[in-house]
């Protein structure tokens, strides 16, 4: 078996045919695209500060994208892979002796490097995050919003670079060869519009695969799904009670919220809280790792807490939990999410008392809201 | 060509843009990302596609009415066994919390692989007959 370094003329199946990559390649702009953009949703959703607030409306909104998401980059996986396959030979292309065909080469080179490595970046943190697996050190949800801008940047110059081709061979069939390399003549065990097929099958299995932890009548279907969407009420769980380092007292007996505006401040055990008007709703819990259920939520409605302090509207308010470990300990509600009918505190879910994991005795339910801004057990509402 | 100039510089700058955000981060989370970065392409690059190479040298050997299912097949799986490699280590199990990951993984995967094979047999079958059927060259 010979083992040097393959030069691009080895490669000769006529599969690896830029009219191949074309083709792939706008299901994968496609794909990139979406999750772009339902990306930009999520940080937008999780923003700290919002310009233009964030909408409580369709409730579903923020299960739909962020599901979308995590689909459409599942989607990519396979096309990528495939993508990659057609264009490998160019990797081994010879170098150019001349000093401005050099600097040319250099540059697109470097581009692709830069597409290439941060497309395949998105895709792994992006993937290892859904499953809530964490092997790096970084701060996900910072680096994954940087890089996407810089794989969407990188893929506009690439589209730009490659804008003549890519509209040549759109427009022809196929089997055009005009813009192939010479070798790339060999018969594949498949024909182009085959590996085209191929490509876009594996899509479909992808995200049948996974897509089940937040489309329910794909659950039975989805053997890869990170959740079967079982758990205390039909909801999963994200963090429990002791990874949030909540002490079980601290939730028993001695629990009480504090609701504060300015000097005004009502303390309420959670048998007052049981005695205030009780609202149920049917929300779902749709979490920014893309897996989302929904719950029968009952408890007490945010407007009618806020109004015990006497709350101007318009108000803003700050969630705090007992939670000691990791972020999202404390939450903004935006006014529009405060004093929306559907906001509740809720002790209940499915009818029975919050599970310890679920946030007993207390946690926050809001429409079209990502799951970490759910706050699970609040200790405190401060009006802002 | 005024197009693909404008569409080459918002590009750019969209690049930009997030580059000077990953450059917020402090130096060891830099080292961190550029890892990840250059991993992903070298495994890539010198793992996974001289495989492929080396696959593909074999399917020659197959009886030919095998080839084209067997390398969909073969295609699909490993897509799909790359993107299942985070839950069928259960990387991310949580040992207090019994809803999430709560599949046997190992077992959809097999279930997956058993569709694809018996998809192999079904189509060379089909492959087979139409050879026969359209008689000796």
């Amino acid at each position: 078996m010979n083992v040097r370094v393959p030069a691009e003329s080895d490669f000769t199946s006529r599969l690896r045919s830029p009219a191949v990559a074309a083709r792939i390649g706008v299901w994968l702009g496609i794909s990139f695209g979406v999750c772009f953009v339902t990306g930009l949703i999520s940080h937008y959703a999780q923003a700290p500060s919002q310009p233009v607030p964030f909408p409580t409306s369709p409730f579903w909104g923020y299960r739909v994208t962020q599901g979308l998401h995590i689909a459409s980059g599942m989607a990519a996986i396979p096309l990528l892979l495939v993508k990659l396959w057609t264009v490998y030979p160019l990797l081994f292309r010879p170098i150019p002796r001349q000093v401005r065909a050099l600097a040319l080469d250099l540059l697109e080179k470097g581009s692709i490097a830069v597409l290439v490595s941060a497309a395949i970046f998105q895709l792994v943190t992006g993937l290892a995050n859904s499953t809530q697996w964490y092997p790096w050190s970084f701060s996900f949800r910072a680096t994954h919003y940087a890089m996407a801008w810089v794989v969407i940047g990188a893929l506009v110059v690439h589209i730009a670079v490659k804008l003549p081709v890519i509209r040549d061979l759109l427009g022809a069939d196929i089997d055009e060869t005009s813009h192939d390399r010479p070798e790339a003549v060999d018969e594949g065990d498949l024909t182009r519009r085959g590996l085209v097929r191929t490509a876009l099958f594996g899509s479909t299995l992808a995200v049948l695969a996974t897509a089940g932890a937040t489309v329910p009548w794909l659950r039975k279907v989805s053997v890869l799904g990170v959740t079967t969407g079982d758990g205390p009420g039909g909801v999963p769980i994200n963090r429990t009670l002791v990874e949030a380092g909540i002490d079980e007292i601290a939730v028993g007996e001695s629990y009480r919220l504090t609701v504060t505006y300015g000097d005004a401040e009502v303390v309420l055990t959670r048998d007052d809280l049981a005695a205030m008007t009780q609202h149920v709703v049917e929300l779902p819990i749709a979490c920014v790792e893309g897996w989302s259920a929904t719950g029968t939520w009952g408890g007490v409605r945010m407007r009618d807490l806020l109004a015990l302090v006497e709350a101007p509207a318009g108000s803003d308010v700050r969630v705090r939990s007992l939670q000691t470990r990791y972020a999202f300990g404390t939450s903004l509600l935006w006014s529009n999410f405060a004093e929306d009918d559907r906001t509740l505190l809720a002790l209940e879910l499915d009818g029975e008392p919050l599970s310890f994991d679920h946030g007993y005795p207390c946690r926050v339910i809001a429409p079209n809201r990502p799951g970490v801004r759910q706050t699970k057990w609040v200790e405190r509402l401060e009006v802002l | 060509m005024r197009t693909r100039l404008a569409l080459g510089a918002v590009g750019v700058a969209a690049g930009l843009y997030g580059a000077l955000m990953l450059l917020d981060d402090g130096f060891s989370d830099l080292v961190s990302i550029v890892i990840w970065l250059a991993g992903g392409v070298v495994l890539h690059d010198f793992v996974l596609s001289p495989l492929t190479v080396l696959a593909g040298r074999l399917t020659p050997r197959l009886p030919s009415p095998t080839r084209a299912p067997v390398v969909v097949a073969v295609v699909v799986l490993t897509a799909i066994t790359l993107l299942a490699i985070p839950v069928l280590g259960r990387f991310g199990a949580s040992p207090g919390n019994a809803t999430l990951l709560d599949r046997n993984y190992w077992a959809g995967w097999v279930g997956i692989v058993t569709l694809l094979a018996i998809g192999v047999l079904l189509a060379s079958i089909v492959r087979a007959k139409r050879n026969a059927n359209s008689g000796p060259a």
